[in-house]
């Protein structure tokens, strides 16, 4: 699928290096409006560097990110994320002292305006705004099906659910573009086909690209519109999930294992 | 355990009888519960940026100590007028609290301790040797406040305008931690990384946190110099710093309430202990370490644990019973 | 002049050393700052002059009593303030490592007196000055230094060589892995606070003679030895030990063409000059791990 618009996230010669280690290798990626990418590699291949990277965690060496055209490099992460970037983190990044209401609230932290001034005199328009958020707060918990869990602590809820309060964190916000960091891993075969729905609602309903690290290869596979593979900072195979899993190089960075014979690889 | 009612009623009941307290009370009673409200206002301002936004800094005992000496030094040496020297006093120590937050902010942990450690440390040292100005070791003595035309002895006055400051102040507080700004605060506190993510500045929000702290402390300092109507340096030495640690970590962590309630507490223990210098340190030392070992959550955990009304946002009780 | 004060500083940077010294051998182990660890000088210092002084014990044998006393305090302020909080936030292990230094600096007025008492503590070799052309030095400024180069190098040998040495940098790269491989953990935690207690207890008996102890000596010394860790890179043991000759010679620098107010804050400057401009130090390499 050709697409004639700009690219919403584009990223060309991304260069990296850790101590004589190359973690970046001259990585080129676009993504379209409201695609779904997935990032696969081999452990140490550079896809978390990359995801820190293009949200301003690290610096690169060399190369250039924009979104929409502007410009990311350089720029703080919450500068980053002020301008449509939303991320979410292989550990749980959960505010565990918020309930998750408080937690999806925080989420609109950029779009809301209350300093601590009109804060502390508690204004009518501070009020207004507060129950507002409150409101989409709850939307998207109920988006994601954790509405009936909103007044709870962060540490009451099972892993699985702790992810989806962190996606619906990332989401409040609307981003352009939504960086997830493993999402799947740890989770049974029925969350995973979960995360699949709900990643397809992401795109389909709120128009937004995602761009997914992650190692289940079976979701990567179902869900992605296309697949870049990394292999040791570097790009080695791009392009619909069905073409990547046949490239003999992709195959060769597994181990030599067949990605085609591996269970989880399914040919749309 | 039995309710003692919610918590604005309590809080209501207690501003009650605060109130109506200097009819009945004796001026050594009057001075102590005075500097008890004082108390809360510093140990609500260290709470800000210690509970809520998880910054260690050991600045505020040096800043008290700032808007007590501001205030003062506008009294005797300018003639300033009471008001007029209060307002200006905790202005004063909030621009330095601004001034010493920027650098220090960009550490973190045990290096913000230190280096904050060292501002209070230079602090005590200017204070000291800086004769023109400060009157060095002995301290000086201010002139009571008067408050014509109410009907109202200098302790008097000094003690509602002491109730009044702090009555506004810790709601003022409340209602910070309860918006916007508190939950960015515990955001950074959780996971700066987090934080980041959502696009909250965390240089800004840290220096807010302080310069709140440092506003606070310098209200507190500016109502203690007329308290006692006499400033030295010792009164906000490390001693200090560390009873206002004390204070919040007592009463609980990222609780306002708490903070009341821990003011009021190591206040009485304070005055308790006042005949024994020696053992007031070591007191207030096994206190804390075993407040820490067995009361992470404070004494503010209790009350939220075992009755209704008094859980506060971002700092919920403990779901297992 | 300058020779003079910088070979004083250097006497008076190789006390700060060791403690500094002390601070640094906790804080790799257990990635905690012992804020009690000014006040086990201290205590190290009062318990020296109770036993040669009050008692009459002989110099040397005070001396390895003191040392030993710090260290079995050392290993009690890591059961008390140490132990029980080794999962919480650094702020709690800090304020309970505080409040145990309040604990003992009361106990040490209530023992041996108030503020402003100085405990007068006779040198090892004598007063008489030892004279080099400008230089004017007192006996116990060369025992302090020999005494540090000592403690030093028995320090890295201990670390190098003996099996208890290496256990404990084990467990100080990865409790976890050294737990796996049989490591009684607990059992190194007490060890490394009673050695770090140890160290500030020998610079603690070396300074007596040279000037006074009193109990709120502590937490000046702490901020010292801090700057002195910091200086060096904190976690870098010859790093703390550079870190505390310059603080020594610095110290006497500002004092000597200064103003001698200007040198009990000079420490409190280095730091704050040395966090803002380079907070991993000078003189090391690696900075706080553990924010």
């Amino acid at each position: 699928m050709t697409t004639a618009a700009a690219p919403r996230l584009a990223v060309q010669g991304l260069t990296l290096s850790f101590g004589g280690i190359r973690a970046l290798d001259g990585v080129d990626l676009e993504l379209s409006p409201a695609e779904i990418r997935g990032v696969i590699g081999p452990n140490g291949a550079g896809k978390t560097t990359l995801l820190n990277v293009i949200c301003g965690i690290h610096r690169p060496a060399d190369g250039r990110i924009t979104l929409d055209g502007e410009s990311l490099v350089g720029l703080r992460f919450s500068q980053i994320a002020a301008r449509g970037l939303g991320r979410t983190f292989q550990a749980s990044q959960l505010f565990r002292n918020m309930t998750v209401l408080e937690n999806v609230m925080t989420g609109l932290h950029g779009h809301l305006h209350t300093g601590a001034l009109a804060a502390a005199f508690n204004l009518g328009r501070v009020r207004a705004e507060e129950a507002e958020a409150a409101a989409r707060a709850r939307e998207l918990l109920g988006f994601v099906g954790m509405e009936t869990m909103a007044d709870r602590l962060g540490t009451e809820l099972s892993f699985g659910q702790q992810r989806l309060v962190e996606v619906a964190r990332a989401l409040v916000s609307q981003p352009k573009v939504l960086l997830l960091d493993e999402p799947a891993v740890g989770l049974s075969v029925v969350r995973v086909a979960e995360v699949d729905a709900l990643l397809r609602r992401i795109r389909d309903e709120r128009g937004i690209t995602i761009l997914l690290v992650e190692h289940v290869i079976r979701l990567v596979m179902e869900i992605s519109d296309r697949v870049t593979v990394l292999n040791y900072g570097r790009k080695i195979a791009e392009g619909r999930p069905a073409e990547v899993a046949e490239n003999p190089e992709v195959i060769e960075a597994y181990l030599g294992r067949s990605l085609e014979r591996h269970p989880d690889a399914r040919r749309p | 355990m039995p309710s003692i009612g919610t918590r604005a009623q309590v809080m209501g009941v207690a501003l009650l009888a605060l109130a109506l307290f200097p009819l009945v009370a004796n001026p050594y009673l009057l001075y102590v519960v005075n500097l008890g409200v004082i108390y809360v206002v510093l140990a609500v301002g260290l709470n800000l940026l210690l509970g809520f936004g998880g910054q260690f800094a050991f600045a505020n005992a040096a800043l008290f100590g700032i808007g007590a000496y501001a205030t003062g030094l506008l009294q005797v040496r300018l003639q300033w007028p009471y008001l007029l020297a209060v307002g200006a006093g905790a202005v004063f120590t909030t621009g330095v609290g601004l001034l010493v937050a920027l650098p220090a902010l960009r550490l973190s942990g045990l290096y913000l301790a230190m280096a904050t450690l060292a501002f209070a440390q230079f602090t005590q040292w200017v204070l000291l040797n800086w004769e023109t100005v400060t009157f060095g070791a002995g301290g000086f003595k201010i002139p009571p406040p008067r408050f014509d035309p109410l009907p109202l002895t200098s302790a008097q006055g000094i003690y509602y305008l002491s109730l009044f400051v702090a009555a506004v102040l810790v709601i003022l507080a409340w209602n910070v931690v309860r918006s916007r700004v508190g939950r960015a605060l515990v955001a950074i506190r959780d996971s700066e990384l987090a934080a980041e993510a959502l696009a909250i500045d965390l240089a800004r929000y840290k220096t807010i946190a302080f310069v709140l702290s440092a506003f606070y402390a310098g209200m507190a300092g500016a109502l203690y110099s007329a308290t006692l109507n006499f400033v030295a340096p010792e009164g906000f030495d490390l001693f200090q710093m560390v009873v206002q640690f004390s204070m919040v970590v007592v009463g609980g962590l990222g609780s306002i309430w708490g903070s009341v309630l821990g003011a009021g507490l190591l206040l009485a223990m304070q005055e308790g202990l006042r005949a024994f210098k020696g053992a007031q340190e070591i007191a207030f030392g096994l206190l804390l370490m075993l407040c820490i070992i067995f009361l992470p959550e404070g004494l503010i955990s209790f009350l939220k644990r075992h009755m209704r009304g008094w859980s506060e946002p971002l700092r919920r009780p403990d779901p297992r019973r | 002049m300058l020779a003079y004060l910088l070979v004083s500083g250097l006497a008076s940077g190789c006390l700060y050393a060791l403690v500094a010294m002390g601070l640094v051998v906790v804080y790799k182990s257990t990635t905690v700052v012992n804020f009690a660890h000014g006040e086990l000088f201290m205590v190290a210092g009062f318990f020296a002059y109770t036993l040669h002084v009050l008692l009459r014990v002989p110099y040397l044998p005070a001396l390895l009593l003191a040392v030993l006393a710090s260290f079995a305090l050392g290993m009690l302020t890591e059961r008390l303030a140490y132990r029980p909080l080794m999962h919480a936030p650094t702020i709690s292990l800090v304020l309970a490592a505080v409040g145990f230094s309040f604990v003992l600096k009361g106990l040490a007025r209530q023992i041996w007196g108030g503020r402003g008492d100085y405990i007068p503590f006779p040198p090892l070799l004598g007063t008489d000055p030892i004279i080099f052309g400008e230089i004017v030095l007192v006996p116990q400024q060369l025992v302090v230094v020999a005494a540090t180069i000592i403690c030093m190098v028995l320090f890295a040998a201990f670390f190098r060589w003996t099996r208890t040495g290496k256990t404990m940098q084990a467990t100080a790269e990865n409790a976890k892995a050294a737990r796996l491989v049989g490591i009684r953990v607990d059992r190194v935690y007490a060890l490394t606070w009673g050695l770090g207690a140890a160290a500030a207890g020998v610079a603690a008996v070396l300074m007596a003679p040279l000037t006074f102890v009193y109990p709120d000596i502590g937490m000046s010394l702490l901020v010292k030895a801090f700057a002195a860790a910091v200086l060096g890179g904190f976690g870098s043991l010859p790093g703390a030990i550079l870190g505390g000759l310059s603080v020594g010679v610095i110290e006497q620098l500002a004092g000597g063409y200064l103003h001698t107010s200007l040198m009990e804050i000079s420490a409190f400057v280095i730091i704050m000059a040395v966090l803002i401009v380079r907070p991993t130090g000078f003189l090391g390499a690696r900075g706080l791990r553990r924010v």
